[in-house]
């Protein structure tokens, strides 16, 4: 019993596609879906852009005009004598971003387990508390930060308070899909050690679930500081306070030092990130295993 | 024929393979024993190129040409690893897809890359697949996801992958270690059959003395990294083995009656 692919003949071809027909086309069903999916995708891709005016002379135009905005009237950058006001201003957007992500995870991490279906046997509760997070972030940072400054007055607070919401629900979201992704078999170690429901979470889920929880959020503390930073222009403090203030005296040199330093501070949180990552998520297993893909794989 | 010269392989200064020198004639059963530790997989995984050698060279000849394995780089290397298939003790499968397609891994090397990508294999190669599953006792369960399989039934399926890889040499690294007896046992005379049937040469780590004795044509006890016993299995007295696992070191007796019989199989 030789198992050559140039001893195949037809015959034995054809009697393995009576035998298990799937195994060389896909069903009729299949194929359609697959080609109504990619069909679809495409023709509604090209009806919005030909709707938007993707395909006209104005766009290409206007790309040009963008470069020359960039080019001659952007640089160089001025203001470096602002420096330690917009130093300040992006502490305090830094300050924003980090409170609004840590209090939106405080809050979001226990919710996520109830809005998880492996942890919340009682369906119309799980459904409600993924509901409720889907209202949380249904409307976007600016609209919660328009909220909250009409509420509780001009300021830092009110952009900390837009990003805790919109992030409280984004992470009951992210946290609730890794927590149902989960790999049950040490879960099950931990429960056939005697584990109360409260231990399994503490021994059999966190473990395995802080890595990408850890990576979710630090993510979102990146993300959350270019928010941030658009807060400022609805009054909520911040350097975008003062971008915004710069873009609309058409002071585009200062802008740019501006844009400059937002993209270096996010540089550095990019940066930061990936230390803590590297330390609290790989630890030694990282020294230990070799690279999945080497140099010489082609 | 395989031949290891002075084969060394070090992880920072620790030294997992040392000055390991081999030839193994093309065609033969061989089976390495050895505790946990012993460098049994590490030196698997040199040969298949899995990782590069610190030192010594691999050479295998087949016919009039040999291949110098340490040194291939590029496609020349990728070729090589899918003439040289390896089974795992975890087997290794991508649980998510079905077993048609784990099956069809075992092929990518002879397709292109892009063609591949895309799924696409020929009706000739589905049907060697589907043939390959047969052989091997598991054809019925072809369009099931590989994680609804049990541990013997996923072995099998490995092994077809590695069948359809058309290799010359299959590595088997700790094939059974996960199985029970009765899945043990199969898999065992699927590899003797891939042997004896195909002319393939197969090399597997064992974790068990019995097993390796009755299915192998030649043991090599590994200890530390080193080749301490390698002869015909009938050569392997007790004392010899109690010198392999390292009784009287720090394993207890106890240790070692388990080391030589945790998988006891039936008369094949």
């Amino acid at each position: 019993m030789s198992l050559k692919l140039s001893q195949i003949t037809e015959q034995e071809i054809s009697l393995e596609k009576n035998r298990f027909p799937r195994v060389f086309t896909k069903s009729p069903k299949e194929l359609a879906v697959s080609y109504l999916l990619w069909g679809g995708i495409s023709m509604l891709t090209i009806y919005c852009l030909y709707r938007f005016n993707f395909f006209s002379h104005d766009f290409l135009f206007g790309l040009g005009t963008l470069g020359n905005i960039i080019t001659t009237q952007m640089f160089p950058p001025t203001g470096f004598e602002q420096l330690p006001v917009f130093g300040k201003a992006i502490g305090e957007t830094l300050a924003m971003a980090f409170l609004g992500t840590m209090f939106g995870a405080i809050v979001g991490l226990p919710l996520s387990f109830l809005a998880s279906r492996n942890m919340m046997p009682v369906r119309p509760v799980q459904f409600g508390f993924r509901r409720f997070a889907d209202l949380l972030r249904g409307f976007d940072y600016l609209i919660w930060a328009l909220i909250f400054v009409r509420a509780i007055g001009l300021g830092p607070m009110a952009g900390i308070m837009a990003i805790a919401i919109v992030e409280t629900g984004t992470f009951i979201k992210l946290y609730s899909e890794t927590i149902e992704n989960l790999d049950t078999k040490q879960v099950e170690g931990v429960r056939a050690a005697g584990g109360s429901r409260l231990q399994v979470i503490r021994f059999g889920i966190l473990p395995q679930v802080l890595p990408v929880i850890l990576s979710n959020t630090l993510y979102m503390f990146e993300h959350n500081t270019r928010s941030a930073s658009i807060l400022g222009i609805v009054g909520a403090g911040g350097i975008g306070f003062l971008l915004s203030d710069r873009l609309r005296a058409y002071e585009w040199q200062e802008a740019c030092l501006i844009i400059i330093l937002i993209v270096i501070t996010v540089y550095a949180i990019d940066y930061l990130s990936k230390v803590i990552r590297e330390r609290f998520i790989f630890g030694d297993r990282h020294r230990v295993s070799g690279p999945v893909v080497d140099s010489d794989d082609v | 024929m395989l031949k290891l010269e002075h084969v060394t392989k070090k992880f920072g200064d620790y030294a997992a393979v040392n000055d390991v020198s081999i030839e193994v004639p093309t065609g033969q059963l061989l089976g390495i024993i050895g505790r946990s530790g012993a460098g049994k997989s590490t030196l698997l995984r040199s040969i298949n190129r899995l990782h590069d050698i610190t030192a010594g060279s691999i050479v295998f000849e087949n016919g009039e040409s040999s291949i110098e394995v340490d040194r291939l780089k590029g496609r020349a290397l990728l070729e090589w690893r899918a003439r040289c298939a390896m089974i795992f003790q975890q087997f290794n499968l991508v649980p998510r897809l079905n077993v048609i397609t784990n099956v069809l891994i075992g092929r990518i090397n002879y397709n292109g890359t892009i063609s591949s990508l895309f799924n696409r294999f020929s009706a000739a190669e589905r049907a060697m697949a589907v043939r390959a599953l047969d052989q091997l006792g598991v054809s019925e369960q072809c369009l099931q996801r590989a994680d609804t399989l049990s541990g013997g039934q996923q072995q099998r399926v490995a092994i077809a992958r590695a069948l359809v890889q058309e290799p010359k040499i299959v590595l088997a690294d700790e094939p059974i270690s996960s199985l029970d007896p009765r899945n043990a046992q199969i898999v065992m005379e699927a590899l003797r059959t891939i042997n004896k049937d195909h002319g393939i040469t197969v090399i597997a780590n064992l974790h068990t003395l019995d097993t390796a004795k009755m299915y192998c044509d030649r043991i090599i006890g590994m200890k530390e990294g080193s080749i301490v016993f390698d002869g015909l299995p009938k050569k392997l007295t007790e004392d010899i083995a109690r010198g392999i696992y390292g009784v009287g070191d720090d394993a207890s007796d106890e240790e070692f009656s388990t080391a030589i019989t945790s998988t006891t199989l039936g008369a094949a």
